[in-house]
């Protein structure tokens, strides 16, 4: 079967629609006169549409309207893993290890907590280091407080994701 | 805009009334279904995408802005839910041959009355989702252009360009599976 050109494929598409102009129209009807494989494509394409015309919605079960109504206050417990209550013990945890970890730095116990690490000493084939490795200064006090910066951040997540926006979600759609 | 009647419902449901809703679930339940069933092509899989888009479009209703018809933007939802159960359950998907043969037996006796409709069927399984839908919703000839490009995320103009192509690509699918006796379909 000789293979239509894009543009005529395009054309009978039109034709079909009835996109074409009275003097377009006049003229593929002439062509269809002579050339069989562009009436059989136009034939294919017509069944095509023809098919996807008759087609009808599909019907889903008849309780699905009971279903979803059954379902509508489910979803904010549904779409998070996390209850109100779990977010604020959670929050609890993480404030009182911020609260122990700020005594404990500002009573001075990481204050000692300070070394270097020489990357000379390590153990490393001497063929692969050209040139006197860098010492890295460790500050126990410095990381203590990184840590605690990061869990306030934290904090700060846990109280919008698993507190706030629960709380008011739910108080929107039960509350009104 | 301001005449439709949905307007009116979802208010009533904004200020609590939530049994209302199940006025426009009744009104949209069908349409909605059909679109998650071109997608996941799976009977008991688009019905629970089709309640899940239901209840997120539910819980989202204050953020509907009502610059667009209630039904264009719950169908999009609804298209946007399918796809993501598409993509959640695609490793579970078997190749694209069984899925056809699996999904007319399924349909046997339910929901495949004529060889017409079967044929049909397998060939659209053979476009892909988006194609897929947005040839639904051009035939079943509720939505304009605009409206189809909106539901699928798409520009209209790329929207108008795919459908022409999914339809030359659906007659060419028919024609390879019924070898030239589409014709007496």
């Amino acid at each position: 079967m000789e293979k239509i050109p894009q543009h005529l494929d395009d054309k009978l598409l039109r034709y079909i629609d009835g996109e074409l102009n009275a003097n377009e129209k006049q003229a593929l009807d002439e062509e269809l006169k002579h050339n069989e494989a562009l009436g059989t494509r136009l034939n294919q394409l017509q069944t095509m549409n023809q098919s996807l015309r008759n087609s009808k919605f599909e019907h889903p079960s008849r309780n699905f309207t009971q279903l979803v109504m059954s379902k509508l206050d489910q979803y904010p417990m549904h779409s998070s893993s996390f209850s109100i209550r779990n977010g604020i013990l959670l929050l609890a945890g993480v404030l009182v290890a911020i609260g122990i970890a700020s005594v404990l730095v500002s009573s001075g116990v990481f204050d000692s907590a300070t070394a270097t690490i020489d990357l000379n000493q390590v153990n490393l084939p001497k063929k692969y280091i050209e040139r006197t490795l860098p010492s890295i200064p460790f500050n126990g006090k410095l990381i203590v407080n990184i840590i605690i910066l990061l869990n306030l951040g934290l904090a700060w997540l846990v109280l919008d994701r698993a507190i706030l926006k629960p709380f008011f979600q739910r108080r929107m759609h039960t509350g009104h | 805009m301001m005449n439709d009647p949905d307007l009116l419902i979802i208010d009533r449901i904004l200020a609590g009334e939530q049994p209302a809703y199940a006025a426009l679930v009744n009104k949209y339940k069908s349409y909605a279904f059909t679109i998650a069933q071109k997608i996941l092509q799976n009977r008991s899989e688009s019905e629970e995408a089709a309640q899940d888009a239901f209840i997120k479009a539910y819980h989202h209703l204050v953020g509907f802005n009502r610059e667009s018809k209630f039904s264009t933007w719950l169908y999009r939802i609804v298209f946007n839910t399918a796809i993501s159960y598409k993509r959640k359950n695609r490793q579970q998907f078997q190749s694209l041959e069984t899925t056809v043969i699996e999904y007319n037996q399924d349909a046997d006796g339910m929901l495949e009355k004529t060889d017409k409709k079967k044929y049909l069927n397998q060939a659209l399984a053979k476009l892909n989702e988006a194609d897929r839908t947005a040839l639904t919703l051009f035939y079943l000839e509720e939505f304009s252009l605009e409206e189809i490009a909106d539901i699928t995320g798409m520009q209209a103009n790329t929207a108008k360009v795919r459908i022409h192509r999914a339809r030359l690509r659906l007659a060419d699918e028919l024609k390879t599976i019924l070898n030239e006796e589409a014709l007496t379909l």
